[in-house]
């Protein structure tokens, strides 16, 4: 069977299944009492093993069996959840996580991994062993729970055995058989391809009058002669799911007479009635028959049919014994899932959809988008009344379908939130600090093409904050702080973007120390005096990193200025704030999404530019009067505001048409206001994008460009950049 | 006409290994995430066979065996559970809910096959 694609979604399952299992354990740090949580754990183990057993990975099955049988024992509170316990579970999750990597490789596990294997499962066995002694006894229940065998050699000495060649086996059917979804006929019909069924005689004894008959329970029985080369296991197997509630006997070929005087005197029905269906069948000659009844004059002597009947009681008993050994699972848990029904009862209507095809459609809605723009055009030059109101109506729907088809995109980004409680932890065991990770906002949504990118910047950020933000416990008391320092996560939606914060109860940035670094590295000449922005955006310089010593978490130099670059890469914007020990944030703003932005379109010349409507603050006239002014000393007074702004028509060398009004556009970025002079007001558009290509790579003040409906291009602002290029433009008083 | 064979597993990979099994064998088959799912998603049809993991979120396997029979469609339909040696309490509770067919993890695709024809007639 060719497994690849299986191989493939086993392991997609197993690394959800692993995330699933790590936020367990360090949920089960904070309360090792939660049944709700080791029951979840349980099952992620539970679950890899399964698969990993039937897709065939060995490797992952034997280790994670190991897992889950200490699992099974936190579960029926046989082990304790301590610390020791979780980091030995965390190690162990690490090396499933190794090991399903590995599932797609033929290669032999190197000697390394096998030590860590073997160093893993000693430790699972000391808590193993710990148990084993009640593990035995469980064990040794088992037997007792089986039917006692009718066939178990007799010790009586008569070795006469019946001339009868082929097998025997005598059916009894329970009563609640078909209840259980079972078939009796299907049963036969499987035994027939087995070998040859000489005889088969329906025993309708046990039917009672039509009134009394329930026609739900099953009340057959047979007898059957069979003739096969199989052994008495592979025959007995045919009924295994059916031999608990049924009387099965099976006499081998050439059985002594004794069995088949057991078997008299065990089946219900009367030894003569049975008797005569042995001979019709050829199970017994009549001599062997009467022998037989002979001898079961003396059986039912010793064996009298009280002590029978008491015997079978008891075996009744020891089963309900059996079952109260295993009680039901606690009434507790049940409420429990009742109430998560609900809840999860959406999350079971998902499907799973791969990401080339959500990534198709988002492209077909933009080439929806430009088309309706197209139409909305050509509409407005046609003026005609019912086409404008159909043209209306398709924009809406065009609109709508654009929201949902990104709201299909769209994942908490929560998701990898969680990811770092591990890094968090981690660090402050290894570097001995006492950290805290509280995230909040992990609903807030984003694009999943996004939410993957900013993991490793994030991933930057928390572990700068742990190793470098959060001081050691004693120099936090020392400084009057609480011992736990604590890091917070915070996502939220800020308009039309997504904020993301880290930040941190620490140090804060030691403001000497990036000075002299710099200087050290001639970023600052001597003497300069750095506003605290500038400052900050130091520690964003490739190659910038102020820690004294580097650790192996982070301060490797790398980092800072790679982080800068992969949120900018996104279209987004990472600032900084910080307080000298009172702690560091980091803000990452983002777009929702990467494929259609609401955009403003303004006229500059010939050409159209499109401005991040989340920018946009607010527009005014540029009156003709205030120009001559005004253009001496390029800043504008906007209610007593000085607000410095720039010509696009002289930031692009635009020279069409000079108009006599102009109007000012003013945006904000990185905290900071401009005004951008433009020619006309077009208005909101959807603006799908288009990257401009390798080419213009090194385009600045432009991010990307959009087609309009009439197949024109408009350039889309890089805001932050040119806001940033205004940095240099000193403002002439 | 071939046989409806009906899969409840919440591991994807398992499902997948079911359902390739069963499609070769000539069976048709619908798959389900867990006991709710599989609840939802019977409406009535004919389904010659149910098999069905034990250890599910949102509903379990005995849950699910319990609220199907409630079902006078599916009063007498077949039912395999899935089950792992580790979990031994869990299959004699399922016992008494009237589970008696049992394939433990991991199966051969031969032995799901030969449980599934000991059940249903060709």
């Amino acid at each position: 069977m060719a497994l690849d694609p299986v191989i493939q979604t086993f392991i997609t399952e197993s690394t959800e299944l692993l995330q699933e299992m790590e936020n367990a354990l360090l949920e089960l740090e904070n309360s090792p009492d939660d049944k709700d949580i080791i029951n979840a754990l349980f099952r992620t183990a539970h679950t890899i093993k399964g698969s990993a057993g039937v897709v065939g990975v060995e490797h992952v099955e034997r280790f994670t069996h190991a897992v889950e049988n200490i699992l099974e024992n936190v579960r029926q509170g046989k082990i304790k959840i301590t610390n020791d316990l979780i980091e030995l579970l965390l190690n162990c999750h690490d090396h499933i996580a190794k090991l399903v990597e590995m599932a797609t490789s033929d290669e032999p596990l190197s000697e390394d991994f096998k030590s860590t294997e073997d160093d893993l499962q000693k430790q699972l066995h000391v808590y193993l062993d710990a148990v084993s002694d009640r593990r035995i006894k469980t064990q040794t229940k088992e037997p007792v729970a089986r039917e006692p065998e009718f066939d178990s050699e007799l010790n009586t000495s008569s070795g006469k055995t019946v001339k009868n060649k082929n097998w025997h086996i005598s059916l009894r059917f329970g009563r609640d058989v078909m209840r259980n979804g079972m078939d009796p006929v299907s049963f036969i019909n499987y035994l027939s391809r087995m070998g040859e069924i000489i005889s088969l005689t329906t025993l309708t004894d046990t039917i009672p009058s039509a009134e009394e008959m329930d026609p739900e329970s099953c009340y057959l029985g047979f007898e059957i002669d069979f003739k096969s080369d199989f052994d008495k296991q592979t025959i007995e197997d045919v009924f295994e799911f059916v031999r608990e509630d049924c009387k099965i006997c099976i006499l081998p070929p050439r059985s002594r007479i004794e069995r088949y005087v057991h078997l008299i005197n065990n089946l219900p029905e009367s030894p003569l009635h049975l008797g005569d269906i042995l001979i019709k069948g050829g199970a017994l000659t009549p001599s062997e028959l009467d022998e037989a009844l002979q001898m079961q004059d003396v059986e039912t002597v010793s064996f009298d049919d009280g002590q029978t009947e008491e015997h079978t009681r008891k075996i009744g008993e020891i089963f309900v014994d059996e079952g109260m050994v295993h009680p039901p699972v606690v009434d507790a848990a049940l409420e429990k899932q009742k109430e998560q029904k609900e809840a999860s009862s959406r999350e079971s209507k998902t499907i799973r959809v791969d990401t080339v095809k959500l990534d198709q459609l988002v492209n077909l809605v933009g080439e929806l988008v430009i088309a309706n723009a197209n139409i909305n055009q050509n509409a407005q030059r046609i003026h005609d009344g019912g086409l404008d109101e159909s043209t209306s109506a398709l924009t809406r729907l065009v609109e709508d379908i654009r929201e949902r088809a990104m709201q299909v995109r769209m994942v908490p980004v929560g998701n990898i939130f969680n990811r770092f409680q591990r890094v968090v932890r981690d660090i402050s065991r290894s570097s001995n600090k006492d950290i805290e990770l509280i995230v909040s906002g992990g609903e807030t949504e984003l694009d999943r093409n996004l939410v993957e990118k900013i993991n490793d910047p994030l991933m930057h950020l928390v572990r700068n904050a742990a190793d470098h933000g959060i001081e050691y416990p004693e120099e936090r008391i020392t400084k009057g702080k609480p011992r736990k320092g604590v890091i917070r996560l915070n996502a939220f939606n800020d308009t039309g973007s997504i904020a993301i914060e880290v930040s941190d109860d620490g140090g804060g940035v030691d403001h000497n120390k990036i000075t002299n670094k710099a200087l050290d590295r001639g970023m600052v000449r001597p003497g300069q005096v750095l506003s605290e922005k500038e400052m900050y955006n130091l520690m964003f310089e490739p190659g910038f990193s102020t820690a004294e010593k580097i650790t192996n978490v982070s301060g490797r130099g790398v980092g800072m200025d790679v982080v800068k670059r992969n949120i900018e890469a996104l279209r987004g914007t990472v600032d900084v704030e910080s307080h000298e020990d009172s702690g560091t944030t980091v803000s990452i703003r983002l777009p929702l999404t990467l494929a259609i932005i609401d955009g403003f379109m303004v006229g500059v010349g010939a050409s159209f530019y499109i401005i991040p409507l989340d920018m946009v603050i607010e527009c005014v006239d540029l009156a003709e009067a205030d120009r001559r002014v005004t253009d001496k000393r390029n800043y504008f007074n906007l209610r007593g505001e000085v607000l410095p702004y720039v010509r696009l028509r002289t930031l692009f060398r635009e020279n069409g048409g000079k108009t006599d009004y102009e109007s000012i556009v003013v945006v904000q970025a990185t905290g900071r206001r401009i005004g951008l002079v433009v020619d006309e007001l077009h208005g909101e558009v959807q603006a799908v994008i288009k990257s401009l290509g390798g080419i213009f790579k090194h385009v600045e003040k432009v991010s990307s460009a959009t087609i309009r409906g009439d197949g024109t291009v408009a350039l889309i602002l890089d805001i932050p950049k040119i806001v940033e290029s205004m940095g240099g433009v000193e403002i002439k008083v | 006409m071939s046989k409806t064979i009906m899969a409840i597993d919440d591991s994807a990979s398992i499902r997948q290994v079911v359902g390739i099994t069963l499609k070769k064998a000539g069976y048709e088959v619908i798959e389900a995430n867990d006991g709710k799912d599989a609840m939802d998603k019977l409406t009535g049809q004919k389904v010659h066979l149910i098999i069905c993991d034990v250890n599910m979120p949102n509903m379990d396997g005995i849950a699910f065996l319990k609220e199907l029979r409630q079902n006078s469609n599916y009063k007498f339909t077949p039912i395999i559970m899935l089950t792992t040696e580790a979990q031994e309490g869990k299959k004699q509770e399922g016992k008494a809910a009237g589970a008696k067919a049992w394939i433990v993890k991991p199966f051969k695709p031969e032995q799901m096959l030969a449980a599934i024809e000991k059940l249903i007639l060709p």
